[in-house]
């Protein structure tokens, strides 16, 4: 027997990033991949989590740090797996790394190569909210804190002004590396953990909801970033393309649930946190909560609903979730809905938050593809359908964790990932 | 010897250099009264933190013979380990070295040059007086037993079991009752998609029996537990089999699971057990029994009313589990030709994925679901006030209560043995309730399903998992441990014996030495919170690197 003691994770949300963490205690080498520029999934994009109210980035930041001072730990963003041959102890995995062109050593994070980028292009870390350049990170406080230049948009990199040096001239510490290339990584692991998170339904699809159409009509995740200290209007609450705040919003549970066929489990508490930090922010404004079945699934979420129920928000529960229709009247949106008598009902606001539900990342089949692992008819990565409680995939040697097996909470997804770990860790190494 | 000060001043980029005048900042700290006659080395670099930094900082130890250091430069969130670590390089000890933030606290904040160079003077010069009154401190290795002690042998204690023992770890699992498997064995299924029947039970108490890695103490309790992580001792009372019993572990994993919400507490039930009222346990284990539905008098059901959510206002939680299992019996009943089914819910909750499709099956072959205000019982006699706010009468033979889930009776008990925290509902509280969920307030100790709070099975093996995760990282065979270095220590001659300490000690970590009449801190389970130095009436109690000399020593300067 051969086996590496490497492991690989991919995805470095708070699952991949605890996984990671306990892996290097255990003395395992840990190879931690993420698509994006920065790390902290999901969790990162909430000013504060349920039901605790504890601030996102105190939660996630320390982590964040840990990852990328731990010498066992090596964290390759902007990557992608592409191909994984062999077996349990044995994988050879090929990552494809896209340059960054910053050299991260030398790179301080002092952000003065931004202003000077005249490229101008949506912010999709942001939900669209807002503009970036091509030299960019995608949010204040990304971790870790070296801005990547974007090849598609680079004048220079693209070919469409090869002259153009801006963030060059204005960067003080030289650490700007054109002559970096994409690359690819071999490398030889053990395990594999697969912790590579959720997106939203797209709620477009859902015409009546008028999302896209109406412009006070947002996601959960754009009112998160919204609100978020560090986001777009550093967490003023103003109507998209003004400076109006909304007088009356309305929070809309279960929105896609029986498109999704499931339920997913974290947009009740997420609304009724929505709820809270609107009545925190803006005292005066009137909060509905527009729900079928409230789902409270843990020991201290009713106590947190209760109160917002309470003092922040009129919970209206609707007999009827695939009959919800929003119309634009002028400014006004009109939500109209049936209520607990059974009678079609309407409310007046200015802002809508749809609770979307929550379904695999659009590139889940290539990468189950590429790893050789079954989906569920969800189209979420699945576990052994035999072995109740399982985090193994179809295919030995490989584990999931968190959200890529289904939608569910910080909490859920931490103990799948550290059920992941005692996986790993029980396949004997020579 | 000499004292022999390096102060280092990070330009942090533009960060500090371009809101601090640090030349201005060195001539001012090298002309400090209070220093005149000590050496001080000052000098600033472009980035401390950088390879280049770290070097530099290493090389100005060693050349220099430092004896103590000074970091001017950001939170010590971001870098603080990152000097310490390149301290623990050099000669010189990790504990005589401090960081001063003078970026968030003074470049970030202060627009004004002049002003901005006066602050970090004060705070720089207060990190100076600090750190002449900080002492050395080394850094202890203690041998710890990989061996795990698990309290409640049902679903999740096995299943922490399976996760842990291999040949250099044994695991001791502990029952009460006579036999494994704790409330799953009563059931008589499992949730859909999860196997349709108990076999999963029988294999894996088949597991755990044939793993000579397992030892298994049934009709056992444990009596007394003392120690900390890596040295737990136990005593267990193996009444029969093996009497009274001392075992070490270096972990503890407590799975002794929940108790049902007796309904007859709630004013609006009343029923006694002649009524053809069950709660759902009971009526699992009826069908585990008898392998069919029955009521009391032996004759035939024709209609059933199960009603969710019972004792949910008075526990002020829901219990995830009940809506599922009322689904779950719905269906057997409707595979047993019984047609009139009526769920009364308040929340349809489905938190599983699968959940949905499933309730949906039932209520799609014929099962109603009306959503309640309130129900009201009497003996046989049901009411329920719906949505509309109408008193509605139902009729049918038989009730099915699901009650609410509490924590086990021996979760009290257990919790007092090592000193558990319980959270407001009762169950064992985590370490952090998102981020660390199956530790609890005791390092080596976890608590893993219904005892931590109500779930599913599922839920219950993937945290006893997760605690396997992190009893197999944490507790390496042959590893050593070493335990936190600021500690509390306490002065033994102002010490008056009044034990306030021991009351506020979250981790258990001091004990009272009944001959000398003090207390002591066992260092090795002391975490450096500081509790018990606030607490203590006569301040006999410090902490070794926040004494209040060095406290002082800073606070004065940085508030002059």
């Amino acid at each position: 027997m051969n086996t590496s003691d490497k492991v690989l994770i991919i995805g470095s949300g708070v699952a991949g990033m605890d996984a990671a963490l306990m892996l290097s205690k255990a003395g395992k080498k840990v190879i931690l991949v993420e698509k994006l520029a920065l790390t902290g999934g999901k969790t990162i994009k909430n000013e504060e989590t349920y039901p605790n109210l504890d601030c996102s980035t105190c939660l996630v930041a320390p982590i964040q740090q840990e990852i990328l001072q731990d010498s066992n730990i090596e964290l390759l963003t902007l990557s992608t797996v592409e191909k994984v041959d062999g077996y349990e102890g044995n994988f050879n995995v090929t990552i494809n790394k896209v340059a960054r062109y910053i050299n991260a050593e030398a790179c301080l994070g002092c952000h003065m190569c931004y202003d000077p980028c005249p490229v101008v292009i949506k912010n999709e870390w942001e939900e669209n909210l807002i503009d970036r350049k091509a030299v960019y990170v995608p949010c204040t406080g990304a971790l870790p804190n070296v801005p990547r230049v974007q090849a598609e948009h680079c004048l220079k990199l693209n070919g469409q002004d090869e002259s153009c040096s801006k963030c060059v001239d204005a960067c003080m510490f030289a650490a700007f590396d054109f002559s970096q290339k994409d690359e690819k990584v071999d490398v030889e692991v053990s395990g594999i953990i697969v912790a590579t998170g959720y997106e939203l339904l797209d709620v477009a699809e859902i015409e009546e909801l008028g999302y896209g159409k109406f412009k006070g009509v947002y996601t959960s995740l754009e009112f998160e970033r919204l609100f978020a200290s560090n986001g777009p209007t550093e967490g003023a609450l103003t109507l998209r393309g003004s400076d109006v705040s909304p007088e009356t919003i309305a929070i809309i549970h279960c929105v896609g649930r029986d498109k999704t066929g499931y339920c997913s489990s974290v947009c009740c508490m997420s609304s009724s946190k929505h709820a809270h930090f609107i009545k925190h922010k803006l005292p005066d404004v009137k909060i509905y909560n527009i729900y079928s079945d409230l789902c409270l699934a843990d020991k201290t979420y009713q106590k947190f609903n209760d109160k917002v129920s309470k003092e922040s928000s009129e919970f209206i529960f609707q007999t009827d979730r695939n009959k919800m229709k929003i119309t634009e009247t002028g400014d006004k949106l009109s939500v109209s809905y049936v209520n607990k008598e059974e009678k079609e009902d309407s409310l007046t606001v200015d802002m809508v938050v749809l609770a979307s539900a929550l379904v695999p990342p659009k590139n889940i089949e290539e990468l189950t593809n590429i790893l050789d692992i079954e989906r569920d008819e969800f189209g979420f990565i699945a576990v052994e359908p035999h072995k109740i409680g399982s985090v193994e995939t179809s295919r030995a040697g490989i584990f999931v964790a968190g959200c890529a097996e289904g939608p569910k909470d910080i909490q859920s997804s931490v103990l799948q990932a550290e059920a992941a770990v005692a996986g790993i860790l029980s396949f004997p190494v020579e | 010897m000499t004292e022999k000060i390096g102060i280092y001043l990070c330009e942090c980029g533009p960060n500090i250099a371009s809101k601090i005048d640090l030349d201005r900042l060195a001539v001012d700290l090298s002309k400090l009264d209070d220093y005149k006659g000590k050496e001080l080395i000052i000098k600033k670099h472009k980035l401390l933190c950088s390879v280049a930094g770290k070097q530099f900082l290493e090389e100005e130890i060693n050349d220099n013979k430092l004896t103590h250091m000074v970091c001017a430069a950001c939170s010590p969130r971001d870098h603080d380990s990152t000097f310490i670590n390149v301290c623990k390089k050099t000669q010189l000890n990790p504990y005589l070295y401090t960081i001063v933030n003078i970026r968030e606290q003074v470049a970030w904040v202060i627009p004004e040059m002049e002003e901005a160079t006066d602050k970090a003077l004060k705070y720089v010069h207060a990190g100076m007086n600090r750190v002449l009154y900080q002492t050395p401190l080394e850094e202890k290795q203690l041998d710890s037993n990989p061996d795990v002690l698990i309290i409640g042998g049902g679903m999740a204690g096995m299943e922490a079991a399976i996760s842990t023992a291999s040949k250099d770890r044994m695991v001791y699992l502990v029952e009460k009752s006579d036999k494994l498997g704790g409330h799953a064995s009563s059931l008589f299924g499992l949730l859909p998609v999860q196997g349709e029947n108990l076999s999963a039970l029988q294999r894996k108490i088949a597991e755990v029996k044939k793993n000579r890695f397992i030892k298994i103490f049934t009709n056992a309790e444990v009596e007394r537990i003392v120690g900390f992580m890596g040295n737990f001792e136990v005593l267990l009372n193996a009444k029969g089999n093996d009497g009274i019993l001392e075992l070490i572990t270096g972990a503890v994993v407590v799975a002794t699971g929940y108790d049902l919400f007796d309904p007859n507490k709630l004013e609006n039930i009343n029923y006694t057990a002649e009524d053809n009222v069950f709660n759902a346990l009971e009526l699992e284990e009826m069908i585990n029994e008898k392998k069919k539905v029955e009521l009391r008098s032996g004759k035939e059901v024709s209609s059933v009313t199960l009603v969710h959510c019972v004792g949910r206002n008075e526990v002020g939680y829901c219990s995830k589990i009940c809506c599922n299992y009322n689904f779950k019996i719905s269906n057997y009943l409707q595979k047993q030709g019984i047609k009139k089914i009526t769920h009364l819910v308040r929340d349809i909750c489905a938190p599983a994925k699968t959940s949905q499709k499933f309730q949906n099956k039932v209520i799609e072959n014929g099962a109603k679901v009306i959503y309640v205000d309130s129900v009201n019982i009497n003996g046989e006699k049901l009411t329920y006030k719906n949505r509309k706010g109408e008193q509605v009468n139902l009729n049918s033979d038989m009730i099915v209560l699901a009650s609410s889930t509490i924590p086990n009776k021996s979760t009290q008990e257990i919790s007092k043995l090592i000193n558990l925290d319980l959270d407001e509902a009762g169950f064992f509280q985590e370490a952090h309730m998102k981020i660390n969920p199956v530790q609890t307030n005791i390092d080596g100790v976890f608590a893993v399903g219904s005892a931590h709070g109500p779930g599913s099975i599922v839920d219950a093996i993937v945290q006893a998992k997760a605690a396997g995760g992190k009893i197999l990282t944490q507790l390496i065979p042959g590893q050593k441990i070493v335990p936190e270095v600021k500690v509390s220590e306490v002065l033994e001659a102002y010490c008056t014996g009044c034990q306030t300490c021991l009351q506020v000690c979250k981790y258990d970590s001091i004990y009272f030495d009944e001959d000398k009449g003090i207390s002591v801190v066992n260092e090795a389970i002391c975490r450096g919170c500081g509790n018990c130095i606030g607490s203590c009436p006569s301040g006999s109690i410090r902490s070794k690197h926040f004494t209040n000399p060095q406290l002082y020593q800073e606070v004065k300067e940085a508030l002059r």
